[in-house]
Formats: structure tokens, C-alpha cells, sequence
């Protein structure tokens, strides 16, 4: 069949069952089950309330269930299991990343990256946000500024290909240094431990876009009042910047800041197209991915221990939101 | 803010100069890789994309004629350098004057245009700046000139012809189709059962509900790379395989916690009278969800919409794992990391036109509902 | 070529619009026209006439990608021709990854190409290959040869312990070439070396000239490293006996051996002098293995040889005729050592990964001689395929090189394809590009590839 008929069909059918289940699940509720009618209607009035909530948040429950609590569980579980997974070793396959070296370097790369990238997005995306809401020609630079938040991360890797060749005739920075200063080429994607730096600047060219949307956003709303009686009181740009405005909007930066935390560790992309994990810039995904499908008691080892580094975010994350219920 | 910058004149150049000098930063890149999509493979690899709209100095080899007349005990052949069809293939136009020529390909511009050549044994060649060449030689040539190598300006170029390759060949045009079905199912689905759930979370009261909206602010951090394995074998075990189906499941799978944390987030905000009066009014919770919430909650919905079709669009991680890895399925991602940069590792040219051809769609998607992504994830973010 | 890679463009616009007629029009634009030729069609029309899938599809994935794939495909119609049948080939470079996962997805192709039998044996020994009928032992010492060892090389253990045939080679390469521009060596008074030892004395001739020796590329995408691979192997064979390298190869003698070591160290040789490596070693690591040999062409030319597999004309820039403005020679042995002339070589096996009627029928096809006459008239790879004659090459380069197959003394398959997934298309070459671009010495880059097979023993 044509795909284009069947995506149609597919998203008719999708989106009409979704639409179905709510409506006909409702219906079967509200008209047979508990009718608002008849001797017991205060009781099926509330006994519908009592499972009505139930049938909106049943799909959404199912799919997280499906997709992202069972495999967390289910690859704490394979980790514990051998190679072909018929021999429980307990934490054997941990132990075999630990005594790894490829794996220790995985692991750094990965902190680097979870931790550069954020600070590097958040900063640059809170000085294009400051700088752009006082220029005239502010939402042209903004738009440019989130442009690459629409480009693949493979397409991201192809454009900074023509930045980072070594070919001082296709790659810019080679041809800056060559020109500017005669130096012979380097290939920075080779750079011992820096070259890092160069893939994680990637991602931060991708991301400062959003943090800048978001956090532009929060400083306009930032009640005019408090600035100007900072200014009465002679503060300068600096001091409101950092006395007055930040302080305002720190929970908006933290929810950036764990957004791309998040981002950057799922990163896998850039890394796979750039070098394929050579030169020392395998990261935890893509060295997992030599794992995968061969040793699958590894490869999930692997995987949990992306999310143990994701630990502290998590629970901070989980603290914030019941914060909030309260 | 204004009165500030008014007032120190300074600042106001260094914010601008500040940040013209992040947007170079930031565009540059993607200027480069625009610029070399309309260049072909001879000119990416001679000088660099700033340099495109100047003559490019190629060096290229010919072989003389082999027409001689003979001329006091030597023979002298005459021609046009660029007559020899060897040479033409080099250049894309109409050469420029050749700077410098030389006789072994190792130094192949040895002798300034104009200068003569001493090949040994009286043998002799000249090479003028406009292609016109004497050799002089002791022997009647047989049926192969003389080898010339020679430097000479190709005229600035630029073709469409990248995209027309793309376009039309390597099966480029049905992987656009396949990204398109997989991102729209992909986009709508999660969105519909997202917008229940956070519905339910944020005004509807029930026993555990604090407790799920803590589990799935959890779930938002879980690396997806965990759950591929698992997936894959369930959806093996009840029949969706690899398939378009597959994806869109899984699509719907990882993207559902951001969806309904940032729904959520957003419809708890909403004024609270509304949703009482319609209650007090007697209208059901699926009432009040589609003639309420749903309209009030448009820009959360569409800026949610925004970041699950870039994400679907630009995925290339699931969808190497969820589709088959058969050509008529391949997405454009795939198609770029697993086809064109390894058959035509060297093509930049085409390599570019790819990539440009896959930003598009995003593009002109993020440009035209811009607006809603901001007015969306603000009030979705912060409170 | 032009006239069915035009088809081929044609068909991917088309295949929205009309798939069917597009089939059709295929069939009548055979590269080879039937009954033309040094081919065998008799045995075609035999095939043909026994043989009879309309309407169905048989589904074929392979590593090869964009004109690799093409000249794939041109093969393939010749059993649509035959059958009727509409053959569906994806290539993919990371191939390696995708039939894993494939398989893991319980959706594999019913055929499918592997560039290495190690992999194939891998995926044989979990029961996830189809073994062929019990004639195809007898067929391989009928017609290839060296038959024996070919049907030995294609026959892993099952599932049930016993080794079977699982495959058809279908696309032979001979590894141990040294590709040149014979212009180039002209002008610089440059002969062709006939052993290792005057290879080395070139090597430094062309130094001291002022010219680069060697391109060498080790890029390819997820493949990163293989080609350093391939010249290890060669050294082993220049070394070692072929006895030793059967032993290295099945790990019965571990990679930390000293004689394993000394070949890397031979590669380390060429590859880690900078001065014998266009750019520097570290730059071959980044460089593709695609545009490597393109430096071979330019003037000044970037190096003076390119030692690589018989397919790598393939990837050389347009208008490069073969013969003319490149040829090869053998990459020669040690007169020392007295090895005889060791050739290193690999293949493509082509399994049945779905037990259907019409895989089995395209295995059938391959052990006709016209897949392996086609391959060898397209130039691009070689076949053992003793009913194939020299005729069918498509020029000298191919004869010789044909030549080069028979007349070695010591041939060996390529060791890296052989060793399991995890070593030969994984540690093996990451451990490679670690010791090319000198992050690793040779005793460390042993170390790490016998540690990971260690692990998965």
C-alpha cells in the first residue's frame, strides 16, 4: 500500500479509536453503568466520579507503563543475567564495566557532556535573551539563534563537518587559522579530551535556542515595578541583572537546565556521526550500542547507569512537582 | 531597560556588537553548508564556500596533438590546449588564462604560462596563457601527444544540479513520504491521550494522583536507549515488529511524560471559576475537557505539537531500531547517516543538498508556529 | 552502467506512481542483453523456465549503498527476469547493526547479504539462518576453486552443533593490492616492486623524492578502522605461516601473541610514519575510505599508492579509466621469508534468513555461473567460479586480477570477517584507529581486542 494512504488512514484511525475510546468510555459510563437517573442517582454520580478519572488517564498510564516502566524494570532485571541471559550473575556485568577502561572513559565523556552542555546552553541562551529584548533587531537575532533547534542532529553534524575538516579548503576553522595565522591544520576531532568540547558544542548551538525562548519569556515577565525602583535606588545593569532578575526567575532556569540535561544524555547522534565513538568521544549510548543485541546483559547494565547519573535530577524533579500539589 | 542603554551610549554598541557577533556565530555554520549545496564536488574541494562566488584556480592535464610539421630536422606541433577533450572535463565553463604549466605531474606548474619548457634532448614545449601551445620535438610523435599539465581558473559556479540528484535519485523522495508518515501519527496520537491524562491530573480528584504525577516527572528522565531492547521484543511478541505501527507506538511511548508534564502543567494553571461554574452548571468532566479545557489549552497543545513533530522528524535513534531497515522504509535520517554518507562519503556537495532537504519541512514548521511554541512552553514552564 | 542506473532513477521517482509498470520497463534494460555475451544463458533459460515467482517479492539487504548498490541490483534483475519476481535490495551502512536488529525484530529479509561470514556464523549458531539443501557442498567442489575450503568458509555450526552450507559466496575480493597511477611511476622512473623489501626501498626512494607514498583512509561511518585491519592480515600472511594465521583467526593463539604483534607493528610501519602517510597517520583515521585513493589523481598527486581491495575502483572519481590512468600490483612478500605469494581475499555470502520458495530459488540462482559471470563482466568484483571464463572480466584489469587469485600459493579469507561480531567488526578496528593515530602502541591495541574476547567466551 502507499504509505502516504496508509499514514492517512493511520492517523484517521488513530486519532478517531482515541477519540472513540474517550467518548464511547464515557458514554458506557455515564448512560449504562451509573445513570444520573433513578432511586441511587447520588451514588452513581459519585461512583462515576470515583472512575472517571481512571478512564481519561488509562491510555497515557498504559503507554508510559508499557514503554518506559516495564523496561526499566525489566533491564534492572536482564542486567543481573549473563550474556545470553540463561546464568544470573548478580552484579557481575557491572563489575565487568567497572574494570573497563573504555567504559570509565564512556562514563567521564557523559558527566562532561551532562554537565557542559546545560551550563553552556543555559548561559549563552540567558545572554542572547538579555542582549535581544533590548535590541530593535532583537526577534530577527532571536529567530536565528533558535533556528537549529529545527535541524536534525544529523544534519547538525553534516554542517559542523564543513567547520571541523581538517581541509583548511572546506573546513572554516582550519581556514581561519591558516589565514589568519599561517598555522597548519589541526583536526580538532582528534584533540585528546578537547575534542569533546568541539562534539558538545554541537548540542549547545542546538539548544541555547530554546533556553533563550524560554527564559526570554520569563525575564519579560518580570514585573516592571522591581526594576525600575532598582534603578531609583542606583543600581547598575549588572546588579539588576544578577540581584533583581535572576533570583525571579530561577525555577524557569532550572526547568531549562533539566530539559537539556535531559537532552544530553540521550545525545547519541552527533557522537555516531561524527567520529562513530573513536578518538575518545564514546559516550555511555553509543558505546552501549556496540552492546546491544550481542550481549544484551551489558547493554542494559549500560543503560542503567545513564540513569543513575540522571538520579539527582530525577529526584529533584519529583520533589519539585510534589512541591507544587501542595 | 531602555532609559539604561539611552543613557550610556557605549553599552549599546558593545549589546549590539555583542550580539551580531552570537548570530554570525550561530547562522555561519548553516550559511555553509546553504552555500556548498550549490556547488559541485570539484569546486567544494578546491577552495571553501566563502570563497564560492570567485574563480577557482584548478590544475588539470591535456595531451598536445600529434599533427606535426616538420621543421629543420625537428618536428613542431601547434594547438589549443583546451581543444583536448581531457582538459574541457576539468572545467565547468569557459577557462580562464592558465597561470602555469609543467611536463610530470608531480610538478605540475613548474614553468610560468608563456616560458618554454626543455624536455631534454631538444625537445622543447611552450604553454601560453591562453591555451595556445608549441612543442617542438626531435622524434615524429606517434599517436599519443605530449603529456601537459597545466593551472588554469574555472569560472564560480553554482547548480542546482545537488538537488536534482537528491531529489530524484537514492530513493530520497519516497524517504521524505516515510518521515512524514511516521512524524504526524507520531505528532497527534501522543497529544490526544497526553491532553486526557494531564487533564485528569490537574482537576480531577483522586487517590494516587500525586503520586503519578511524581512517577511521571520520573519517567521524564529515563534514556530511551533503555527501553529499545525491551520494546522491540514486545512488540516482536505480539506482532507489531518492525513497522510504521511499531514506531508510532513507540513515538507515542517516549514522548508521553513531556507531554503530559508540560500539559498538565498548563491546564493546572487555568483560572479555576470557569471549571467550577461549569461543574455548578452541570456539565461532565468530558464537557468541560472538549468545550473548555481543550480551546483554552490551544497554544500548550501546539507548542507540545512543535517539539514532538522536531523531535519525530529529526529522530534517527528509533527509527533505526522501530522500522525495518529496508530502503522502501528508511526515513530521511537513516537515509543520510546510512546511505549518502557512506556512498558518497566525499560528495559534500550532495551530502549538503540532503541535509538541507531534510531541514526544510522542520523549518518552515518551527518559522510558522513560532509564535505558539513561545506563548505554549511559557505558560506550561513557569508559574 | 549509465543505461540502468538512469533506470534505477527513474524507478525510485516513479515508484509512487507505478511500481508495476516500472518493473516492467526494467526488464527490457538489462546491462547484458540475453543472449549476448560469454555467459552462460542456456543454463539461464533452464533456470527460467523451471522457475516461476510472478507477482511476489523477494526482499535482499546488504551493506553495499549507492553505486555498489546499483551494480547489485543490476544482478538482481536477471532473476526478476527470470522469475518474474520483483527483487527489493536496502543497503545500509551501518548493516552490521540494522540485521541484528532486524533479526531481533523478528522482520529479517529473506536473503541476505553478509560481507562477513563471521557475522553470518554468529546469527547461524543462534538459528536464525536457513541452511541450503545438501547438494550445495557437492556444488562448491564442483565449481569453485578451491572448493573445499570455500564450502568450509561457508559453512558455520548450527544451532544443533553440526556445520551446514548456509551460503553462496556471491561477490569474491582479492585484498592484497597495491593501486597506482602508472603515469605517475612513468614520470619518476618508479618499477613495480616485486617484494616486500624493494616495496620499503620505494617507499623511501619516493620520500626522498619528495612525493607521499601511501593514501590511507580508515573512515567508514560506524565501520571506523577496517581497513587497518585488512593490512594487518596481510602482514600476518607475510610473516607468518598460514597455518599461524588459521590459529590467530580462531584465537587458538591469543591476540597479544609477539607474532601477532609484529604484524601490527609491519602496519605500524607504513602507517605511523608521517611521512610515509598523505597527512600524517592521524589524519588517515579521519580520512574515508572512500576518498582515500583520490589523492592517487590529483596533480600534484597526494601520494603514490593506495593499497586496497580489488573493489575499491568503484569509489575512484569519475572518468578514472582502469588500466590506463590506474592499475594495481600485487602487494608483494618478503623475498626473506620464503611465504610464496599469500593472498588475502574476502567475500560476500549470501544466506536465507526467511525459509520461503523463492529465497531458496535465489540461492538456487547463485549457484548458476550467470551471478558470477555478471559480477565479474561489471568489473567489480571476482569470482572462484571455475565455469566463469576469463572473457566474461571486463577488461585486463579484471583478468589479471582473476590471475592474481589463482595463481597464489597461500590464500587466505579475510581474518577480521571470520572472528566473531564483537571482535572482527567491532573491537579489531576501534582498537585500530587507536593504534594508527598512535593513542595506543601495538602491545596495548593486542591487549584490548584479546580482553573483549575474553569477555565473551
Amino acid at each position: 500500500m502507499n504509505p502516504l494512504i496508509q499514514g492517512l488512514a493511520t492517523i484517521i484511525l488513530g486519532v478517531g479509536g482515541c477519540i472513540g475510546y474517550f467518548y464511547a468510555s464515557n458514554l458506557l459510563l455515564d448512560k449504562v453503568l451509573y445513570p444520573a437517573k433513578g432511586p441511587n442517582i447520588a451514588s452513581n454520580i459519585r461512583r462515576a466520579n470515583i472512575i472517571r478519572p481512571w478512564l481519561f488517564i488509562f491510555p497515557a498510564l498504559l503507554v508510559l507503563t508499557v514503554y518506559l516502566a516495564y523496561p526499566v524494570v525489566g533491564s534492572a532485571y536482564r542486567s543481573l543475567f549473563n550474556r545470553s541471559g540463561d546464568e544470573f550473575i548478580a552484579l557481575g556485568n557491572y563489575v565487568a564495566l567497572l574494570e573497563s577502561p573504555e567504559f570509565r572513559r564512556s562514563f567521564l565523556n557523559n558527566a562532561l557532556w551532562a554537565i557542559f552542555v546545560p551550563v553552556m546552553s543555559v548561559t549563552a541562551g540567558l545572554i542572547a535573551a538579555q542582549l535581544s529584548d533590548t535590541l530593535k533587531w532583537g526577534n530577527i537575532a532571536k529567530s536565528l539563534i533558535f533556528m537549529p533547534m529545527a535541524i536534525s542532529f544529523v544534519g547538525a553534524s553534516l554542517i559542523w563537518k564543513f567547520v571541523y575538516a581538517v581541509d583548511s579548503d572546506i573546513g572554516l576553522i582550519n581556514a581561519v587559522l591558516a589565514g589568519l595565522f599561517g598555522a597548519g591544520p589541526i583536526d580538532v576531532i582528534q584533540i585528546p579530551f578537547w575534542n569533546n568540547f568541539f562534539l558538545m558544542f554541537i548540542l549547545v548551538w542546538i539548544q541555547t535556542g530554546f533556553a533563550m525562548v524560554i527564559l526570554s519569556a520569563a525575564l519579560r515577565g518580570i514585573p516592571e515595578e522591581t526594576i525600575e525602583a532598582a534603578i531609583l535606588d542606583g543600581a547598575n545593569p549588572f546588579q539588576i541583572f544578577f540581584r533583581i532578575k535572576m533570583p525571579q526567575i530561577f525555577s524557569t532556569i532550572v526547568v531549562v537546565w533539566t530539559t537539556i540535561t535531559v537532552a544530553s544524555l540521550k545525545i547519541f547522534d552527533i557522537v555516531y556521526a561524527m567520529t562513530g565513538g573513536n578518538f575518545g568521544t564514546e559516550i555511555l549510548p553509543s558505546y552501549m550500542m556496540s552492546f546491544m543485541f550481542r550481549d544484551d546483559g551489558r547493554a542494559t547494565s549500560v543503560a542503567l547507569v545513564i540513569m543513575i547519573i540522571v538520579l539527582p535530577v530525577m529526584i529533584s524533579n519529583i520533589r519539585q512537582a510534589q512541591k507544587e500539589l501542595r | 531597560m531602555e532609559n539604561i542603554a539611552g543613557k550610556k551610549p557605549a553599552l549599546s554598541w558593545a549589546k549590539n556588537v555583542a550580539m551580531a557577533t552570537m548570530v554570525l556565530i550561530w547562522v555561519i555554520p548553516t550559511l555553509g553548508l546553504l552555500v556548498s549545496s550549490f556547488r559541485d564536488r570539484d569546486q567544494i574541494s578546491a577552495t571553501g564556500w566563502w570563497q564560492a562566488m570567485l574563480p577557482v584556480e584548478l590544475t588539470a592535464r591535456a595531451r598536445t596533438g600529434t599533427e606535426a610539421t616538420p621543421e629543420g630536422g625537428l618536428y613542431r606541433v601547434e594547438g589549443v590546449i583546451f581543444d583536448d577533450e581531457e582538459a574541457q572535463s576539468y572545467f565547468s565553463g569557459t577557462p580562464g588564462d592558465i597561470s602555469a604549466f609543467g611536463i610530470r605531474g608531480a610538478e605540475p606548474t613548474a614553468y610560468p604560462a608563456g616560458t618554454t619548457a626543455d624536455l631534454g634532448d631538444g625537445e622543447t614545449l611552450t604553454v601560453n596563457a591562453d591555451g595556445s601551445y608549441v612543442w617542438i620535438t626531435p622524434e615524429e610523435p606517434g599517436n599519443r601527444g605530449q603529456r601537459v599539465y597545466f593551472a588554469a581558473e574555472s569560472p564560480p559556479k553554482l547548480t542546482l544540479d545537488n538537488y536534482r540528484t537528491v531529489l530524484s535519485g537514492d530513493n530520497m523522495g519516497r524517504a521524505f513520504l516515510n518521515t512524514l508518515t511516521v512524524a504526524i501519527p507520531a505528532t497527534i496520537i501522543p497529544i490526544l491521550v497526553a491532553a486526557f491524562a494531564a487533564y485528569s491530573l490537574a482537576w480531577m480528584e483522586f487517590p494516587i494522583r500525586g503520586l503519578l504525577i511524581a512517577g511521571i516527572v520520573g519517567l521524564l528522565v529515563v534514556p530511551i536507549q533503555l527501553a529499545l531492547v525491551p520494546v522491540l521484543n514486545l512488540h516482536n511478541e505480539i506482532g507489531v515488529g518492525q513497522s510504521f505501527v511499531g514506531i508510532w507506538l513507540a513515538h507515542t511511548g517516549f514522548g508521553m511524560p513531556l507531554a503530559v508534564y508540560l500539559l498538565r502543567n498548563y491546564m493546572a494553571g487555568l483560572p479555576r471559576d470557569i471549571i467550577e461554574c461549569a461543574r455548578v452548571d452541570g456539565a461532565t468532566d468530558f464537557q468541560i475537557f472538549t468545550k473548555i479545557i481543550l480551546p483554552l489549552s490551544l497554544p500548550a497543545l501546539a507548542s507540545f505539537a512543535i517539539f514532538q513533530f522536531l523531535w519525530t522528524w529529526n529522530d534517527l535513534l528509533v527509527a533505526k531500531v522501530f522500522l525495518p531497515s529496508a530502503d522502501e522504509a528508511k526515513v530521511m535520517t537513516v537515509k543520510i547517516a546510512d546511505d549518502l554518507l557512506g556512498s558518497r562519503g566525499g560528495d559534500w556537495g550532495i551530502l549538503a543538498a540532503a541535509a538541507f532537504v531534510s531541514i526544510a519541512v522542520p523549518l518552515g514548521v518551527f518559522f510558522s508556529l513560532q509564535r505558539f511554541l513561545v506563548r505554549g512552553l511559557l505558560a506550561g514552564s513557569v508559574k | 552502467m549509465t543505461y540502468t542506473f538512469r533506470t534505477a532513477l527513474f524507478c525510485s521517482s516513479a515508484i509512487l506512481a507505478a511500481s508495476l509498470a516500472c518493473a516492467a520497463s526494467a526488464d527490457s534494460h538489462l546491462r547484458f542483453p540475453i543472449g549476448e555475451g560469454p555467459f552462460d544463458w542456456a543454463e539461464f533459460q533452464a533456470f527460467a523456465d523451471s522457475h516461476d515467482f510472478s507477482g511476489q517479492t523477494l526482499d535482499i539487504a546488504g551493506a553495499g549503498t549507492g553505486r555498489d548498490a546499483d551494480l547489485l541490483r543490476e544482478i538482481f534483475a536477471y532473476f526478476a527476469e527470470a522469475t518474474g519476481a520483483e527483487v527489493k535490495y536496502s543497503g545500509s551502512d551501518s548493516y552490521e547493526q540494522d540485521i541484528v536488529i532486524a533479526v531481533q525484530a523478528g522482520t529479517p529479509p529473506d536473503v541476505a547479504l553478509f560481507p562477513q561470514p563471521g557475522l553470518a556464523a554468529d546469527l547461524a549458531k543462534q538459528g536464525h539462518l536457513v541452511p541450503l539443501a545438501d547438494g550445495a557442498r557437492q556444488w562448491y567442489i564442483d565449481n569453485f576453486a578451491a572448493g573445499e575450503s570455500w564450502a568450509d568458509l561457508a559453512s558455520p555450526t548450527g544451532p544443533d552443533g553440526k556445520p551446514h552450507v548456509y551460503g553462496i559466496f556471491n561477490a569474491v575480493d582479492v585484498k592484497s593490492l597495491v593501486w597506482y597511477s602508472p603515469e605517475a611511476f612513468d614520470e619518476n622512473g618508479y618499477d613495480i616492486p616485486e617484494s616486500m623489501e624493494e616495496l620499503k626501498t620505494l617507499t623511501d626512494t619516493m620520500v626522498d623524492d619528495g612525493l607521499t607514498p601511501f593514501c590511507l583512509g580508515l573512515g567508514a561511518g560506524a565501520g571506523t578502522g577496517w581497513p587497518a585491519t585488512d593490512w594487518v592480515e596481510d602482514f600476518m600472511l607475510r610473516t607468518q605461516p598460514p597455518e599461524v594465521y588459521d590459529q590467530w583467526v580462531s584465537n587458538e593463539i591469543p591476540f597479544t601473541d609477539p607474532r601477532v604483534v609484529g604484524a601490527i607493528e609491519e602496519y605500524g610501519y607504513f602507517a605511523r610514519n608521517d611521512d610515509y602517510v598523505d597527512g600524517g597517520s592521524s589524519a588517515a583515521a579521519t580520512i574515508d575510505f572512500r576518498d582515500s585513493p583520490d589523492g592517487l589523481f590529483e596533480f600534484p598527486p597526494k601520494c603514490m599508492m593506495h593499497r586496497q581491495a580489488s573493489f575499491i575502483p568503484t569509489f575512484f572519481p569519475d572518468g578514472i579509466v582502469i588500466g590506463e590512468d590506474a592499475d594495481f600490483f600485487y602487494f608483494p612478500a618478503y623475498e626473506s621469508k620464503d611465504l610464496g605469494r599469500p593472498v588475502l581475499g574476502s567475500g560476500g555470502l549470501a544466506t536465507i534468513m526467511q525459509d520461503k520458495p523463492i529465497a531458496h530459488a535465489f540461492l538456487a540462482f547463485l549457484q548458476t555461473s550467470l551471478p558470477h559471470a555478471l559480477t565479474a563482466a561489471q568489473g567489480k568484483t571476482l569470482t572462484p567460479h571455475t565455469g566463469v571464463s576469463l572473457d566474461a572480466y571486463a577488461n585486463d584489469t579484471g583478468r589479471a586480477l582473476a590471475e592474481i587469485l589463482l595463481s597464489a600459493t597461500t590464500f587466505r579469507f579475510d581474518g577480521s570477517d571470520l572472528m566473531p561480531g564483537e571482535i572482527g567488526t567491532d573491537a579489531f578496528w576501534n582498537a585500530m584507529v587507536e593504534y594508527t593515530t598512535g593513542s595506543l602502541t601495538a602491545d596495548e591495541a593486542a591487549a584490548t581486542i584479546q580482553a573483549r574476547w575474553d569477555s565473551i567466551r
